[in-house]
C-alpha cells in the first residue's frame, strides 16, 4: 500500500504528543497491532463501529456521571488478557502526561475525571466530575483510550513485566499537582513518579527522549526487534520497519478478534512524489495507491461514483473516492489590525461574512476543478461522508452563490460597491467601520494541488466582483498555520489565511470547542459568541443535541466554508477485495483484505 | 604550499561559521516558530510552552546558539528532528552516504565520458560527428531533469520493462549498490545532463588549449598529434574541470532533488527540501551545516588541485 508523498509512519508508542499525531502513525501502524477501546469507522460513516471494538458499548448513569463498559474477550500474543486494569493502566500515564497527550484539551479527560476503576477483570467504572454529553465522551474521550499491556509496565530493558508500579496502581493512588498557571503536571505519589517513568521508557524505546529530546537514540531502527513491541492484541504485528517508512507487518497468529488476516504480509511503501508512486502503480509495484488529482482524466458522475480510471491504470486497477470527516474554510482573523487596523472589525461584520460566503461557487469549483470528486461544506458538520450528525438545514447552503445579493448586502451596508477597483465605506455607521475603509485583505494560503490554486484564483475574481480586493500569497502549509495564530493587539496584523482545514479525529464527535469555542487553541481566527459558547458547552456537558449548534454556526460563519475534496482517489488493484468501503476517519482493516483467486 | 592550505582552511572555518550563524538566526524568524512547526495548528499555548522550555527554545538567541555549537563541536550533536523522530547526524549518516553513490557515480560516468567526448569534438571539429555530438549535448543540457527522468521511466521501466521505475529502495549504501539495476535510469538521467555540460567545457577548455604557445612549440619541436594531444593540451584542458569538479561536491553531496523525486529515491536533497517546508529547525541546520562544509571543502580541494596541475598557481 502506497503512503502518500514524504509521509512516513515513525512513532510505535500508541500514546504520543502532538508531534507525532498523525494519521499515518496512529491508523497505519500503531491501531494495526494495538487495538484502540472503541473503534471509529462503520462502513463510510464516522461512527463507532462494536463490531472490532474491545469493549461493549459503554453505559450512562446517574445524570451522566458516570460510564461503565465491560471488556470482550481479547488476548495479547503473549497471552495475557486484555483487563479492566489495562484500561486504569493508560489512565494512569495519561494523568501524569496530559501534556504530553495530542488529545488533550483543557477540561477534558483527565481534568473531568474523578476517579476510575477496574470492578473486576472485565469492568470499568469512569466517574466523572460532573454530567457530561455521552455522544461527546464516547466519540471524543472513550475513543482515545487504549489498554496497554502489562508487559509495558517497566521502566528499563531486561525488567520483568509488572516491575513498575504503575499498571497495577488505583487511578486514585497516582497523585498529581497540576500548576494551574501552565497546566504542568508533577508526579507526587509514588505510584505517579513509577507512571512517568514508564511513560518516559516506552518514549525512548519509540525514539524520543521526553527528558532529553537532543540525546542520541537509535530505536526507530529497533521497532520491528524490540520484544517490547511485539505484545499485540491486533491483528498484526511488525516484522520490518525503515527510518524511510518501509514497513512490513504479518498476522498474528494469536489474533483473538472476530476479522482475521487473509494476506499474507501488509506492506506499506514511503513515496517522494504523487509522479514515483503514479509510476509504481503503472509499474505493478503496488495493490494500494492513489490516483493524483491532476491525472484525473475523467470526472466522477457524482461525489461516490467514480469516473472512469486513468487509461494507463483501468486495465488492472479500480478507482473509490475517499472522503475524509472533515470540514475546509477560510479563516478570517477576527482581530486582524490589519487593512489600517479595520480588517478585525470587517470580519467581525456579518453582512460582510455572509457577502463574501456568498461570493464563493463551490459546486462550480468541485465540478470544474476538482472533477466532482468532493462535496461542498456549508457549516461545521461535514454532510458526506454519510453520517447521523449533519441536519437537513446544514446540508441546504444558506449562501449559496448569490454575486446580486452580496452587492445588495455592501451597498444596504454602507458600502460603494466597486467591482473595477476596491469597494469603499461611506456610511460609518451602516458600515460598522470608518468611512473610507476599504475592502481589501491579503489572503495567503498553503500550496496545494493545482486546482486548489486555480480555485483560489476564481475565488479572487468571484470576490472582485463586490470591489473586495483580496490579495493571495502562497506559502508552506507550516508557513500558513505558523502565522495564522490566535493574537490581539497592534502585531496581529494577519487578516485571513487558508490551509485546508480540520479533520475531526482523533476528536470524532463534530463539536467545535476545539475549532469555534473562544480562546480554544485551534481558534485561530479568535472567533467568540456567547450563544455559540453556550451551544458547544451545553453539547459537550449538558443534553443538547449538535443540531442547534450546527444550524447556528451555519448561519453565522465563523469562517468560510471551502469545498471539501476528496481525501484521497484510491486505486485498488482488481481482484482484491475488502478495501471499500473506505473509513472516512482513515483507518484501515488489512486483515478484512483477501485476493479473489 | 602548507602555508597557502592553512589560510584556506582558516577562511573556510569562517565561512562554515557564518553560514551556520545566518541559518540560525533565519530559522529564528520563521512564523509561529519551531514548536507551532512541529506541535502543528492544535497545540496550545501550555503545550507549546512545555515544547520550549524542553528544546531551550526559551533561552535566549545567543544562549541556543552557544548550545548548539557546544553540541557540535563536542559530541557532534545536530540537534533531533521532531517531523522524523530522529537524531540530525543520524539522518544525515543514513541518507549521505546513499546520496553519495547515486551522485557520485553519475558524476564520476560524467567525467569519464565528457572528457573523451570533449576531446573527440576537438580532433573532428566542424565535422559531422561534432554537431552531432554538439546538438546532443544541448537537447540533454536544455532538458529538465524531471522530464528525461519521466522519459527514462515510461520507456525503459514500463514499455520495455527493462529496469525498475524506483531508484534502490534500501536504507544503506551497501544496499544501494547491491541493486546495480535498479541504479541505471536515475544514475542515467542524471549523468546524461552532466555530461553534456562537462563535454561542452571540455571542448572550449582543449580548443582553448590548442591555440597556447607550448602546443605550437611543442608541434614545431616534431611531437605528433596524439603526445600533443593527451601530453600537452588535455592536462591543460582539464584544468578548468577541476575546478568545476571541486564546485560539484556541494552538488554530489546537497543531492539531486529532483532526480530523488521522480526515482523515489529519499536522498540529502528530498531530506533538505522537507526541512524547509516542513520548518523543521535543526534537521535545515544540519543538512545546510554539511551543504556548506561540502562547499568549502569542495573549493579548497579544487585549489589545492589547481595548484598541483598548474605550478603557476602554486608559485604565484
Amino acid at each position: 500500500m502506497a503512503l502518500p508523498p514524504s509521509t512516513v509512519v515513525n512513532y510505535i508508542f500508541p500514546f504520543m504528543g502532538l508531534q507525532f499525531f498523525s494519521v499515518y502513525n496512529i491508523s497505519y501502524m500503531q491501531q494495526l497491532m494495538y487495538r484502540p477501546l472503541y473503534w471509529f469507522g462503520r462502513g463510510t460513516s464516522p461512527a463507532l463501529n462494536p463490531l472490532i471494538s474491545l469493549a461493549s458499548l459503554p453505559k450512562y448513569s446517574k445524570n451522566n456521571t458516570v460510564v461503565t463498559f465491560t471488556l470482550k474477550p481479547y488476548k495479547w500474543s503473549n497471552g495475557e488478557s486484555v483487563t479492566a486494569q489495562q484500561v486504569v493502566f493508560w489512565m494512569n500515564i495519561l494523568k501524569v502526561q496530559k501534556l504530553g497527550w495530542a488529545a488533550y484539551s483543557p477540561g477534558g479527560m483527565p481534568d473531568d475525571v474523578k476517579s476510575v476503576v477496574a470492578n473486576s477483570p472485565t469492568k470499568v467504572t469512569i466517574t466523572l466530575t460532573g454530567p457530561t454529553n455521552p455522544g461527546w465522551f464516547t466519540y471524543n474521550q472513550l475513543s482515545q483510550i487504549t489498554p496497554f499491556p502489562m508487559a509495558w509496565d517497566i521502566s528499563a530493558t531486561g525488567q520483568k513485566a509488572g516491575s513498575e508500579a504503575c499498571a497495577k496502581a488505583p487511578y486514585a493512588k497516582v497523585v498529581v499537582k497540576t500548576d494551574k498557571k501552565n497546566s504542568k503536571v508533577t508526579p507526587v505519589s509514588p505510584e505517579a513518579k513509577s507512571c512517568e517513568k514508564v511513560f518516559e521508557y516506552l518514549s525512548r524505546q519509540s525514539g524520543f527522549d521526553p527528558k532529553n529530546p537532543k540525546a542520541p537514540n537509535n530505536s526507530l531502527k529497533t521497532y520491528a526487534t524490540n520484544p517490547l513491541w511485539q505484545i499485540v492484541d491486533g491483528p498484526w504485528h511488525l516484522t520490518k520497519f525503515d527510518s524511510s517508512g518501509n514497513v512490513t507487518m504479518v498476522p498474528n497468529p494469536k489474533y483473538s478478534g472476530p476479522v482475521k488476516p487473509k494476506i499474507d504480509k501488509f506492506v506499506l511503501l514511503p513515496f517522494t512524489s504523487n509522479a514515483a508512486e503514479f509510476n509504481a502503480l503503472v509499474g505493478g509495484k503496488i495493490d494500494v495507491g492513489y490516483l493524483p488529482f491532476e491525472d484525473v482524466t475523467s470526472p466522477a458522475k457524482s461525489p461516490l461514483v467514480p469516473g472512469k480510471n486513468h487509461p494507463r491504470l483501468e486495465k488492472d486497477f479500480n478507482i473509490d473516492a475517499w472522503y475524509g470527516w472533515g470540514i475546509y474554510y477560510i479563516v478570517p482573523n477576527f482581530n486582524s489590525t490589519g487593512n489600517g487596523g479595520q480588517a478585525g472589525k470587517i470580519f467581525k461584520q456579518l453582512y460582510f461574512r455572509q457577502a463574501f460566503q456568498l461570493l464563493i461557487n463551490q459546486p462550480l469549483y468541485l465540478e470544474k476543478l476538482y472533477k466532482n470528486y468532493g462535496t461542498p461544506t456549508y457549516g461545521p458538520v461535514p454532510v458526506l461522508p454519510k453520517n447521523p450528525f449533519a441536519t437537513k438545514f446544514a446540508a441546504q447552503n444558506p449562501y449559496s452563490y448569490n454575486p446580486k445579493r452580496a452587492i445588495d448586502l455592501l451597498t444596504s451596508h454602507g458600502w460603494k460597491v466597486e467591482p473595477k477597483g476596491v469597494t469603499n465605506c461611506i456610511d460609518a455607521a451602516k458600515c460598522g467601520v470608518p468611512v473610507g475603509t476599504k475592502l481589501q485583505f491579503s489572503l495567503p494560503y498553503a500550496i496545494g494541488s493545482a486546482a486548489t490554486k486555480q480555485m483560489m484564483e476564481a475565488e479572487q475574481a468571484s470576490w472582485q466582483q463586490a470591489g473586495i480586493k483580496v490579495n493571495l500569497t502562497v506559502g508552506s502549509f507550516n508557513t500558513v498555520i505558523g502565522n495564522a495564530v490566535p493574537c490581539t493587539g497592534k502585531s496581529c496584523t494577519w487578516e485571513m489565511a487558508f490551509w485546508g482545514g480540520w479533520i475531526y479525529a482523533p476528536d470524532f464527535y463534530p463539536s467545535g470547542e476545539l475549532l469555534f469555542q473562544t480562546g480554544a487553541g485551534s481558534n485561530s481566527g479568535s472567533y467568540s459568541d456567547k450563544k455559540n459558547d453556550a451551544l458547544i458547552r451545553d453539547t459537550n456537558f449538558g443534553d443538547a443535541t449538535l443540531a442547534a449548534w450546527q444550524n447556528y454556526l451555519v448561519t453565522q460563519l465563523p469562517v468560510f466554508w471551502q469545498p471539501n475534496a476528496a481525501a484521497q482517489i484510491t486505486e485498488i488493484r482488481k481482484g482484491l477485495n475488502g478495501v471499500v468501503p473506505q473509513n472516512p476517519l482513515q483507518s484501515i482493516n488489512p486483515e478484512a483484505w483477501s485476493f479473489t483467486k | 604550499m602548507t602555508g597557502y592550505l592553512a589560510r584556506r582552511v582558516v577562511q573556510a572555518t569562517f565561512v562554515v561559521f557564518g553560514v551556520t550563524l545566518l541559518v540560525f538566526l533565519l530559522e529564528h524568524v520563521i512564523p509561529g516558530g519551531a514548536a507551532r512547526a512541529a506541535l502543528g495548528q492544535r497545540a496550545s499555548q501550555a503545550q507549546i510552552e512545555q515544547f520550549n522550555e524542553l528544546n531551550g527554545y526559551d533561552l535566549p538567541i545567543w544562549h541556543q546558539f552557544l548550545d548548539y555549537c557546544r553540541d557540535l563541536i563536542l559530541h557532534f550533536n545536530l540537534g533531533y528532528s521532531y517531523k522524523k523522530n530522529q537524531g540530525v547526524a543520524q539522518l544525515i549518516e543514513e541518507t549521505l552516504p546513499k546520496t553519495l553513490v547515486l551522485v557520485g557515480i553519475s558524476t564520476f560516468l560524467a567525467v569519464i565520458v565528457a572528457v573523451p567526448l570533449g576531446v573527440l569534438q576537438v580532433v573532428r571539429r566542424n565535422k559531422p560527428i561534432d554537431y552531432f555530438l554538439t546538438g546532443t549535448a544541448f537537447i540533454f543540457y536544455a532538458m529538465p531533469a524531471f522530464l528525461l527522468g519521466q522519459l527514462l521511466i515510461l520507456y525503459f521501466a514500463i514499455d520495455l520493462s527493462w529496469f525498475s521505475t524506483e531508484a534502490p529502495q534500501s536504507n544503506s549504501a551497501w544496499g544501494v549498490l547491491s541493486q546495480p539495476k535498479d541504479l541505471v535510469l536515475p544514475v542515467l538521467s542524471l549523468a546524461a545532463i552532466t555530461i553534456a555540460a562537462f563535454s561542452r567545457y571540455m571542448r572550449s577548455s582543449m580548443m582553448e588549449a590548442l591555440t597556447e604557445d607550448y602546443v605550437r612549440t611543442a608541434k614545431a619541436k616534431g611531437a605528433g598529434q596524439r603526445r600533443v594531444l593527451y601530453r600537452h593540451a588535455l592536462r591543460n584542458a582539464l584544468i578548468p574541470l577541476i575546478t568545476l569538479l571541486g564546485l560539484s561536491l556541494p552538488a554530489i553531496v546537497g543531492g539531486a532533488l529532483i532526480t530523488e523525486t521522480v526515482f523515489n529515491f529519499p536522498g540529502m536533497g528530498l531530506l533538505t527540501t522537507q526541512a524547509a517546508v516542513n520548518n523543521d529547525v535543526p534537521l535545515l541546520l544540519g543538512t545546510t551545516f554539511v551543504a556548506a562544509l561540502a562547499t568549502v571543502v569542495g573549493s579548497l580541494m579544487a585549489d589545492v588541485l589547481y595548484a598541483i596541475a598548474d605550478p603557476r598557481v602554486r608559485y604565484a
